[in-house]
């Protein structure tokens, strides 16, 4: 008997500050919408387990879009994209998550990112709470820290960097089929999205004096960091889960950057609850 | 702890093991480079050509060129090797971020060759624990 996946892909055409752009983006289920965006330098493979399991899309509609220029979302075809670097904008970023959400007509949906994406959690919590009811953070902190962009994307620098970072960014006890999956997904993307994505995490992305004016009671902030994740630590998430009142820390073991690619079933046993915390709230 | 794969009496067994790798094979196709791996006060120079393993150099190697370095303390080091390694020593690339690993020298070579680099480790860690 044939088998498919339970995932639905599809384009879509949003107008995203005076561009129009060809958007690819892949759901699953029914009930309270969530935003799955990807991380810098990835596309929606990503959240492709979570997308695939029957928990979750009983009772959640997931919707995993691919930024444009990442993925199957390619650059748009009315401007001369090629005469500037790839570089991602919190101006357009959050510009994107509000279009996608107003074209696909969600009703106020849980926004879930991981490290670029988590970070921008943090943002739309801050400056549109009314839009989101809550958002979950996944590997976010204050700032991206110390930039370290060239290396990124350097013409002596081929994919299998990207590949060993996949394989890297997993903690040690993390099966070798996901890490290996991972380090596969981590090589899709275009070679300049990684560094221009990263442009946002460390130059756009800063709530230093900002975090705690995110009112939780608008929009509720979930944080979850991997024990093992180098680049933004356990105790650099509790540092800003301090500074917003009523937001909700989770440290997930034997895990580091990308729970969701890098050990799903892992990750599921921390998300799970959230989402259904989530769930509860908004029968209320 | 002692770190086996600086030990002179272990590197042709290394060197021999590494090139008989599949997945090393693939990874280090190409690379002509010599990469000095530091242990505390003590270094090793690994030679590639063509994408093979032709010599890991422990003994006199102080004044042997090299075209980039990995360094860190011999504490480093054992943690590293361990079967599953703390946090921020698991990797040489998270270890580098946290301030555990140093890479120096032509850095951007290290990054084209990070595949073969990262796989010669694990390898090492392989054996130190067989």
């Amino acid at each position: 008997m044939t088998k498919f996946d339970s995932i639905t892909g599809r384009y879509i055409h949003l107008n995203i500050q005076g561009v129009e752009y060809r958007v690819f983006y892949e759901e699953a289920g029914k009930g309270i919408p969530i935003i799955c965006q990807h991380a810098g330098g990835g596309d929606g493979l990503e959240w492709t387990e979570l997308l695939n399991d029957p928990a979750v899309t009983s009772k959640y509609h997931i919707i995993v879009p691919n930024l444009p220029y990442h993925g199957r979302s390619l650059p748009p075809e009315s401007i001369e994209w090629w005469r500037q670097e790839y570089r991602l904008t919190k101006s357009f970023f959050m510009d994107f998550e509000l279009e996608l959400s107003r074209a696909l007509k969600l009703y106020r949906p849980v926004y879930m990112g991981c490290y670029v994406g988590g970070n921008l959690g943090l943002d739309l919590a801050l400056e549109h709470p009314d839009k989101f009811r809550a958002v979950i953070g996944v590997g976010a902190a204050l700032t991206g820290g110390t930039p370290t962009l060239d290396t990124f994307y350097h013409p002596n620098v081929t994919n299998d960097y990207r590949r060993v970072n996949g394989m890297y960014f997993c903690a040690p006890m993390t099966p070798e089929k996901y890490r290996r999956a991972n380090s596969w997904t981590s090589m899709q993307c275009a070679a300049p999205t990684t560094k221009g994505d990263l442009y946002f995490y460390f130059y756009e992305h800063n709530l230093t004096g900002k975090a705690h004016l995110i009112d939780t009671s608008k929009c509720a902030v979930y944080l979850l960091t991997g024990d093992y994740d180098p680049t933004i630590t356990v105790e650099d998430t509790i540092e800003m889960a301090k500074q917003i009142k009523g937001s909700k820390f989770t440290e997930m073991k034997n895990l580091s950057h990308a729970g969701m690619a890098e050990n799903p079933p892992q990750f599921k046993k921390y998300i799970i609850p959230i989402l259904n915390e989530i769930a509860e709230q908004s029968k209320k | 702890m002692a770190v086996r794969f600086i030990d002179s009496k272990n590197t042709v067994a290394y060197k021999d093991y590494l090139n008989a790798d599949p997945e090393f094979k693939i990874a280090a196709r190409y690379m002509t480079k010599d990469v000095c791996i530091e242990v505390g006060n003590t270094k090793c120079i690994v030679k590639f050509r063509d994408g093979i393993v032709t010599q890991i150099k422990s003994e006199n190697a102080f004044a042997d060129p090299w075209d980039f370095a990995v360094r860190a303390s011999e504490d480093a080091w054992e943690k590293f090797l361990l079967p599953i390694p703390p946090r921020f020593y698991d990797g040489i690339f998270g270890g580098m971020v946290r301030g555990n690993f140093r890479l120096e020298g032509d850095t951007i070579s290290a990054f084209s060759h990070f595949w073969a680099v990262t796989r010669m480790l694990d390898i090492f860690r392989e054996l130190q624990n067989k």
